[in-house]
């Protein structure tokens, strides 16, 4: 408890020494007349912050923009989520089915979402799945290759134990391979969503969908417009909304798996 | 357990002093330079600043004028909100970009003026069903259509179009997907999108293809003589020397000159730059304006005020462009 | 009489790495009875076969020959021979002491909760660990790990309960009182016990009938033990019988 304590006081006072330093450099003016444009004070940025709420861009608030995010987040963890279990699954059934599917990983999660889209728009078309799509991918991946390892990593005295009690095929996957390869599991989960909401957020930057504007489109317009301030506001938005996730769902999560069943520390 | 403490509070100032370190370079000193930073970006309606490098013509107007050198640093960029950022904080001296961008720069007070034009370059609009002849039939309909970017000066000349046929600015805004002007074009002949505003030489591509349809509105909204590129220059770059601004303004100049009097040759200086073949790239200078003179900013920075793709009042034209700088 | 076989290990051969140079065969054409409640230890040096004997039991390898339980041909793992491992991380370590027990049960088909509590509950008495249902097994001492494996099993019922050395990693006074606490079972549950040991002593306080095992799956010897329970040092008879497995083992 007081180790715990005294890691979030460090966490915090390191916050704050940063903020002053940068509203040290902010106000120092080093970046010449125009330094209030190109590195705001945190006044503006709060202001800003609460602008990008009120008013917003094109009279649609940030809100919105967040919204529209989520849902296409959401949707491409999920499906993302799924499909790596689905697969990692298969491969643990089919021997065939793993060696192609480890190339498959190993490859794809190489290569950087965003120099897929042109291969994506030619074959999915330009819908807000596409995003979606670069979600998946930029989920699946990591996702798999962890479940893949923590399957591999399961103590075979697991495995034999669950056969003797008359486990086969997917009731061994589920009733064995998935718990016992957990920690594997949520620490991909932790890769798989920062990789997701990075990549949501750079698709959206390069792939404005006008008809659906998310966060990224909204960070966009604002550099375009060189309105610096609501932009750095919108990245603390972003940060904000992956702190949230990483306390308030993820670490949930492995508080009730893997810490509870002394996995992990 | 001392030591450890002190050894940490180190470790926590050299960090926090890297991140100061990292924001200070770039103010060094304002006055004469024996180096200027210029960032442009890249494609045909750039292609003077290519003749420009390769034919050193500022580096030689320097040398007429002051019988010094001067070192020019071409930084390509790739968006002019990067390059306004860039003079902003002092790393760039002049920079390349649309008229949309600068207009916002300017009225952002991003501390520079237009001290050139650089090129005008055909736009325009195609769509891949001839049963849509006009903006109007597609307000209202959840047709797509494909921009470089939501904001860029193709959405702007859009939005022009729309109200020169008597229709809102904005009413086709929900249907623009932003896409890089290549992907755009694949998108459309693909079938992904149904229309795509783009610029030269892309617009021409698109001309070529038989299955492709002009939305005539959209070309004559803003044509080649209209401003689409421009030159700017920091306020501090000129106050601090006069010298090297004009050698500035003379080489770009000088640059267009020779694009104009000798096309074959310089389209010999830039069609691999451009991934065009020597008589496409003959072609597609030949198309494109490239003048010092200004058209239609004025005309620009009130339509996008107006509509706001600014948020600040750009002003007059003489609080847009330097005094040396005419046209309109 | 034929009646009380319950297991026959016919011809049994195990080879492992076949058609490699590393080749070697772990169990050459063993043959072995089992009567019905018997409890059986297997004495042997490292590496002599013993605990392939008892994988190839309980269906974990592949193997040449046969090996039927009541009359039948057995080739998969089945709950009707259940094994308890010595390594003490053989329970789940996501499910509490009694999930762990109810988890196995509930695969034999038994829905009904309060069935099932009942039983984990009597499984758990068997083994004195009454009031530790609720603990994780990284919670548990070594000990109490293999305590939970030994009521896991009782609870399923097996026809042969088959034990690889459970005990060799606990304590001196743990594995004494273990040893007493599974005799106790022994007595009182229907049920054929083969455990592997490599103490002697073990061996002698706990089997109704002693194998030496040596390369190969080689049985060099094979006796009942009229030991009278419970086996002391002190009891008569032991000695000799010590003696006999020591000179057969080295």
């Amino acid at each position: 408890m007081n180790q715990k304590m005294k890691g979030i006081i460090t966490k915090v006072i390191f916050a704050i020494l940063a903020l002053a330093l940068w509203e040290i450099v902010a106000k120092s003016g080093v970046f010449g007349e125009k330094s209030e444009l190109v590195f705001p004070s945190l006044e503006a940025i709060g202001s800003a912050f609460i602008r990008n709420f009120t008013v917003g861009y094109a009279d649609i608030s940030l809100m919105t923009y967040i919204i529209n995010s989520m849902k296409l987040l959401f949707e491409g963890l999920f499906l993302g989520i799924l499909l790596s279990f689905l697969f990692s699954g298969l491969s643990m059934i089919s021997k065939t089915f793993y060696y192609i599917y480890d190339l498959i990983v190993t490859v794809f999660d190489l290569l950087p979402g965003v120099a897929l889209l042109p291969v994506v728009i030619i074959i999915v078309g330009v819908k807000p799945g596409i995003v979606v799509l670069l979600v998946v991918h930029a989920v699946l991946w990591p996702m798999s290759r962890n479940i893949l390892d923590g399957f591999k990593s399961v103590p075979q005295i697991y495995i034999e134990a669950g056969r003797n009690i008359g486990l086969r095929g997917a009731k061994l996957l589920l009733g064995v391979y998935i718990p016992a390869a957990t920690s594997y599991i949520v620490s991909g989960l932790k890769v798989g969503w920062a990789r997701a909401w990075r990549g949501l957020i750079s698709a959206e930057m390069i792939f404005g969908l006008a008809s659906c504007p998310g966060i990224g489109l909204f960070i966009n317009q604002m550099r375009t417009n060189m309105n610096n301030a609501e932009m750095y506001a919108t990245l603390i938005v972003i940060v904000i909304i992956g702190l949230f996730v990483q306390y308030a769902i993820l670490e949930p999560i492995e508080k009730c798996t893997v810490k509870r069943w002394g996995m992990s520390r | 357990m001392k030591l450890k403490k002190l050894l940490c509070i180190a470790l926590c100032t050299t960090l926090i002093g890297g991140l100061a370190a990292c924001g200070n370079s770039g103010s060094e000193d304002k006055g004469e330079k024996e180096v200027i930073n210029i960032a442009y970006q890249y494609g045909l309606a750039y292609a003077p600043l290519i003749i420009a490098e390769k034919n050193n013509t500022i580096e030689e107007a320097y040398k007429e004028a002051t019988g010094d050198d001067v070192e020019i640093n071409w930084i390509q960029m790739n968006s002019g909100a990067d390059i306004n950022t860039g003079i902003a904080s002092g790393e760039i001296d002049v920079g390349f970009m649309g008229v949309g961008p600068a207009i916002t720069g300017v009225a952002k007070d991003v501390g520079y003026k237009i001290f050139t034009n650089l090129s005008g370059q055909d736009h325009g609009m195609m769509v891949n069903d001839n049963s849509v002849g006009s903006l109007k039939d597609l307000v209202g309909s959840d047709k797509q259509i494909a921009v470089v970017n939501i904001g860029s000066i193709q959405h702007i000349i859009l939005a022009m179009a729309l109200e020169n046929e008597g229709i809102d600015p904005h009413a086709l805004d929900g249907n623009l997907i932003a896409m890089k002007h290549p992907d755009g074009m694949t998108a459309l002949t693909t079938g992904n999108v149904f229309g795509h505003v783009t610029s030269s030489p892309y617009i021409y591509k698109e001309e070529a293809d038989e299955k492709l349809y002009p939305i005539e509105a959209v070309s004559k909204a803003w044509t080649n003589e209209d401003s689409f590129i421009v030159g700017v220059a920091a306020e501090a770059f000129k106050d601090g020397s006069e010298a090297q601004y004009e050698a500035l303004c003379e080489g770009i100049g000088n640059a267009m000159d020779f694009i104009n009097n000798n096309v074959e040759e310089a389209a010999e200086l830039t069609y691999e730059l451009n991934g065009n073949t020597l008589e496409d790239e003959i072609l597609y200078l030949e198309k494109g304006h490239y003048s010092t003179e200004t058209s239609g900013v004025v005309k620009m920075a009130e339509f996008m005020y107006k509509n706001k793709f600014v948020d600040v009042d750009p002003g007059a034209y003489e609080d847009i462009v330097y005094e040396n700088v005419k046209g309109n | 009489m034929m009646d009380d076989i319950i297991l026959e290990v016919t011809n049994l051969s195990k080879t492992y790495d076949n058609n490699t140079e590393n080749e070697k065969n772990v169990i050459k054409s063993l043959d072995l009875k089992v009567n019905r409640n018997e409890f059986v230890c297997i004495l042997g040096p490292s590496g002599c076969g013993k605990t392939t004997l008892l994988r190839c039991i309980a269906g974990f390898e592949g193997f040449e020959g046969s090996i039927k339980v009541n009359g039948k041909e057995t080739v998969e793992p089945d709950t009707e021979r259940i094994m308890v491992f010595q390594d003490f991380n053989q329970l789940f370590p996501w499910l509490t002491v009694e999930k762990n027990i109810q988890y196995a049960l509930k695969l034999k088909g038994i829905k009904d909760k309060k069935k099932l509590k009942q039983m984990s509950d009597e499984a758990l008495a068997k083994v004195k660990l009454e009031g530790n249902e609720k603990l994780y097994p990284y919670q548990l001492s070594g000990g109490m790990k293999q305590r939970v494996a030994i009521a896991k099993a009782l609870a399923l019922n097996p026809t042969i309960l088959l034990m690889d050395e459970p005990f060799a990693a606990l304590d001196a006074m743990t594995r004494n009182v273990l040893q007493r606490e599974l005799l106790d079972i022994y007595e009182k549950e229907d049920c054929t016990f083969i455990f592997i040991t490599h103490n002697i002593q073990e061996a002698l306080v706990l089997g109704s009938r002693v194998i030496v095992m040596k390369e190969g799956g080689n049985i060099v010897v094979d006796e009942e033990n009229s030991i009278e329970k419970p086996v002391k040092p002190s009891s008569p008879g032991y000695g000799e019988m010590w003696n006999r497995m020591h000179e057969a083992l080295y």
